[in-house]
């Protein structure tokens, strides 16, 4: 297995470990209120897709150069 | 209860639960809340002026990457990055979870939690120096050089700052100056933390995706 494959492999599982997490606490600050509580939901709303974009990437369906 | 907490703040919940409801410090604790989210607001502007002027420099250039002395500069490892910024978002998580333990006063948690945040922070930034001393070009080595270093280089000092702030952060909790209902330090230290990690998410798409 090439060290680009570990690679790979170790950023899709964390991307879906990392992403379930923060949606879940996105889903759970949902009906938090308040500047910090909107912010914070914004922050991880982001951070989220973030990890939508290492999963992709892991995959090799974004990034992927010839 | 539910109807009484229904138009409540998050903070404000909290303060109930532990009995402390103080209207003084509710009130600077909003201002200062909106002074520190004006300022992640500039930071914001910052690395927007930044991507920016990325973002301009590629659309121009003639190819990307560029080339340097008649060979084309490789991409940037999308792969090793995208586990780096695992690392990071990881980290984000680990931080949120800190502030949610510090909210039900499990001090042990929090300070788990915390430890792990700084770590991943710190493994980050490995992971950056690692990179930056591998990828294969310069500072000065064409536009996407110097843009590559410049934008990451700004990044990792705020993730530095940030591993930093936290640390404070940790030792002022464990010496007592905040409680289970006013922890405001811990809260813009969460909001710091998570800006940290959207920017990233930005860089990550600019460099390693586009």
């Amino acid at each position: 297995m090439t060290e680009v494959a570990i690679e790979r492999g170790v950023a899709l599982v964390g991307a879906i470990l990392v992403g379930i997490t923060a949606t879940v606490q996105l889903k759970n600050d949902w009906a938090a209120r308040g500047l910090d509580a909107t912010v914070t939901k914004v922050l991880l709303g982001l951070m989220a897709f973030g990890c939508i974009l290492a999963l992709l990437a892991a995959v090799n369906v974004l990034g992927a150069r010839a | 209860m539910a109807t009484a907490v229904g138009h409540l703040s998050d903070h404000e919940i909290v303060a109930q639960r532990y009995n402390d409801v103080d209207p003084v410090y509710g009130e600077t604790r909003d201002i200062r809340l909106v002074g520190f989210v004006l300022f992640l607001f500039s930071d914001c502007i910052l690395f927007s002026s930044f991507i920016f002027s990325y973002v301009f420099l590629r659309l121009q250039a003639p190819a990307w990457p560029p080339f340097l002395n008649g060979h084309q500069l490789p991409w940037f490892d999308t792969s090793f990055a995208a586990v780096n910024s695992i690392v990071l978002f990881g980290s984000g998580v680990t931080m949120h979870f800190a502030l949610e333990n510090w909210k039900h006063l499990n001090k042990a948690k929090f300070n788990g939690w915390l430890i792990a945040t700084i770590v991943l922070g710190l493994g980050f930034l490995g992971g950056q120096a690692h990179e930056w001393t591998t990828v294969g070009i310069n500072w000065t080595d064409t536009t996407m050089g110097s843009s590559f270093f410049t934008l990451t280089g700004l990044h990792g000092f705020h993730v530095f700052i940030g591993v930093c702030y936290l640390t404070i952060l940790g030792i002022q909790a464990n010496r007592g100056v905040y409680t289970g209902s006013k922890y405001f330090g811990l809260t813009a230290g969460t909001l710091y933390w998570h800006f940290v990690d959207v920017i990233w998410v930005a860089l990550f798409f600019l460099f390693y995706i586009w």
